[in-house]
């Protein structure tokens, strides 16, 4: 246990990481997502097509194989467009950050389009039928009642979703991005307990599990408060 | 940029004599975690709060953290221990294969304890009651009851898993096991050439996918034949 | 008069049941000879359902005691098992085994409860599928068949048990009006026969023509108890005249 002293303060920082990668990554899922819902569920050909190319490639394959697609696929093409300003240059990268990032919110992203065609679907014709009948307009019916509903019946897989996303990270650490389990590897080198430095990485992320599960439980009662009465 | 085909046409070949090694990683880990699955659902279904409880944590542990961490917990953390080292499980826990089999199976054994159990509390409570109006024993109502309808109502989420399943496997890869992906990277590490080989790759796992969902689909057409009234 | 429970297939002694705080049994007392036909009737949350349900013990009475047949219903009841075969019951929702025949459906608690051979099992499936009239049905899934079919299957199940008392629980709330003289006629069969039965009912008509004694429940307690006669020209209390009143005219 003395082998972590002097490890904290990286652990942290590794932690703050793995914080930044899931707000952002949580950003481009729901616009991913959302955007696909709306592709499949529109009448346009095209689109549905895109957004079933999307779910089924993204759902498929293996998430490291994205990460590293997306990484050195992207090195590769950034190298050669900066080659053709600049010969000298040797080698750009797409940030491992941004790189994994991307990735995880293109594949939890596929996910998501699914949760949200779902939830769209779902929400009571009834309701839809109503609000047109007082008169309001398409975008207000929109807003003020497919969305709220919408969000109702998807947060509980939408929570799934986040808790991807959090694990999703892990996965990033190969293609080097410096959070906990860079931290790990390298306390390893010197320390020699890979069993310790590892058992506190799945603490923090366990960590992190339990902070979203418990917010989407509260949320989840928030939203019920409307429908709880009703027995 | 052109794509080079005769690349994918020389790696194609090479790739795919990992598929043994993913197969194997699949079919074997699958199905240890089903086992530990059922041990599990019966563990939190017991009523007991002495066999429900650790049940419970095992699989919030295994939920909530990366199964990349797990794997490199076992593989990595395991031999810090002189007392693993000595015990009769080392020939398993030395081999790298060994490792990702265990460290899979303890993952999906959690996720698919989830979806049984999700399954069984599907069953209507109405045919528990018919069971036990009409005499029949605890173990006979789960065995003749809640069994069957639970199995066919857990399907396609249990196929989902094994869909994820197959993609963990991938991880194998960062242990140093040669399956697909681990045979993938090796050739982009020597060819600089990510787009072709992990997309090949990405299209050989889809391929997978497909042949299994269309299997399951098989399953829950076959299973489901008391749901529909042309019977 | 009930020293001997013995002489009663059913006796209820100041039973309450409580669900949490709501009391939905207030000290029943209730006794059921042989051959008697009983139906509970009474407006919704009356607890009419309840008290059928404690006498197989899907629900547990908190205070008071149940005889079944001399067998007093207890925790401490070594084959609750034992009891329940001898108590048939016909649920408002059928709970017909979906993933079985309806032939495996009248076979599976024989095998497995009685302890029959498969042979003799369907042997006396047949003989009751028949006597509901549907012998043709047989080989049929659930699913395929209409709510009064499934019904008439939901009773042929609990008479292949052979059991001494039939519980009916608003066996025809749950049909549409065209299937519920279907199912009616075959419990009018069995009440001819000879069959014990409780029957918690809305069917008025059912209850005048063949019940031994109507007895009103609401809010818990039984309130009113009587032969139809009685019971539909001249009731004694208050709320049973008043729910009378709403029942028999719309």
């Amino acid at each position: 246990m003395a082998a972590l002293n002097g490890w904290w303060d990286d652990y942290f920082w590794g932690a703050l990481v793995i914080f930044q990668v899931f707000f952002c990554s949580l950003g481009f899922m729901i616009i991913f997502g959302l955007l696909g819902a709306i592709a499949k569920l529109s009448s346009n050909k095209i689109a549905q097509k895109i957004a079933n190319a999307y779910t089924v490639a993204f759902r498929g394959t293996p998430e490291i194989l994205v990460i590293l697609l997306m990484y050195f696929g992207a090195a590769i093409f950034l190298t050669s467009a900066a080659q053709l300003f600049n010969p000298e240059v040797k080698f750009v990268d797409l940030p491992p950050f941004w790189a994994g990032t991307i990735a995880i919110s293109l594949i939890v992203g596929s996910y998501a389009t699914e949760t949200f065609r779902g939830a769209f679907l779902g929400v009571n014709p009834g309701s839809i039928e109503a609000a047109k009948a007082l008169g309001m307009s398409d975008i207000q019916t929109f807003v003020y009642i497919r969305i709220p509903e919408m969000w109702r019946i998807a947060l509980p897989p939408f929570g799934n979703h986040m808790l991807s996303l959090i694990k999703d990270t892990a996965l990033i650490s190969i293609i080097g991005l410096n959070e906990t389990m860079f931290v790990a590897k390298q306390a390893i080198t010197v320390t020699g307990k890979p069993f310790t430095m590892y058992i506190v990485v799945g603490a923090i992320y366990l960590g992190f599990s339990t902070v979203v599960t418990l917010s989407v439980m509260g949320l989840e009662k928030f939203g019920e408060r409307t429908t709880a009465g009703a027995k | 940029m052109i794509i080079d085909f005769t690349l994918i046409a020389e790696s194609l070949p090479v790739m795919l004599k990992g598929i043994g090694i993913t197969f194997q990683l699949l079919i074997i880990s699958g199905f240890l975690g089903l086992i530990l699955a059922i041990f599990l659902l019966l563990m939190r279904i017991s009523g007991k709060w002495y066999l429900s409880f650790p049940a419970q944590i095992y699989i919030y542990v295994f939920r909530g953290t990366p199964i990349l961490v797990q794997i490199f917990i076992i593989y990595y953390g395991l031999p810090q221990f002189g007392f693993i080292r000595n015990s009769i499980l080392w020939p398993i826990l030395r081999e790298p294969m060994g490792c990702a089999i265990v460290a899979l199976s303890l993952n999906t054994g959690a996720y698919v304890s989830e979806i049984l159990r999700g399954g069984v509390l599907a069953v209507g409570k109405g045919l528990i009651e018919a069971g036990s109006a009409l005499g029949m024993s605890a173990y006979q109502k789960f065995v003749y009851i809640t069994a069957p309808i639970a199995t066919r109502i857990a399907l396609p989420a249990y196929s989902n898993d094994v869909i994820s399943l197959l993609k963990s496997t991938a991880l194998a890869s960062t242990i140093t096991i040669a399956d697909m992906t681990g045979i993938g990277r090796t050739i982009v590490a020597n060819t600089y050439a990510p787009y072709e080989i992990f997309i090949s790759l990405a299209i050989v796992y889809l391929i997978f996918t497909f042949i299994l969902q269309k299997l399951f689909g098989y399953i829950e057409h076959y299973l489901g034949r008391y749901t529909r009234r042309e019977g | 008069m009930s020293e001997q429970p013995k002489k009663n297939l059913i006796q209820m002694k100041n039973v309450d049941k409580y669900f949490g705080d709501f009391q939905a049994l207030k000290n029943i007392n209730l006794e059921v000879q042989r051959k008697e036909r009983i139906v509970i009737c009474g407006p919704s949350g009356s607890g009419k359902s309840t008290l059928i349900r404690c006498l197989n013990r899907l629900e547990k009475h908190n205070t008071g005691q149940v005889f079944i047949d001399g067998n007093e219903l207890t925790d401490q009841i070594k084959d609750i098992n034992s009891v329940r075969r001898e108590v048939g019951m016909v649920f408002q929702s059928f709970n017909l085994f979906p993933h079985m025949t309806v032939v495996k459906n009248l076979m599976v608690a024989q095998q497995l409860v009685r302890k029959i051979s498969k042979a003799d099992a369907k042997q006396s499936a047949m003989h009751f599928l028949e006597r509901v009239k549907i012998p043709e049905q047989a080989n049929k899934y659930p699913i395929q068949l209409s709510g009064g079919q499934q019904q008439r299957v939901a009773i042929a199940r609990a008479l292949c048990m052979k059991p001494k008392i039939m519980l009916f629980d608003e066996p025809t709330s749950a049909l549409d009006p065209e299937m519920i003289n279907e199912v009616l006629e075959v419990m009018v069969d069995l009440a001819t026969d000879g069959m014990t039965m409780i029957c918690v009912t809305h069917e008025m008509g059912f209850a005048r023509s063949v019940a031994d004694r109507i007895i009103f429940m609401d809010l818990g307690e039984i309130v009113e108890e009587s032969k139809p006669s009685e019971f539909f020209d001249n009731p004694k209390n208050e709320r049973t005249k008043n729910f009378l009143q709403q029942i028999l005219t719309h």
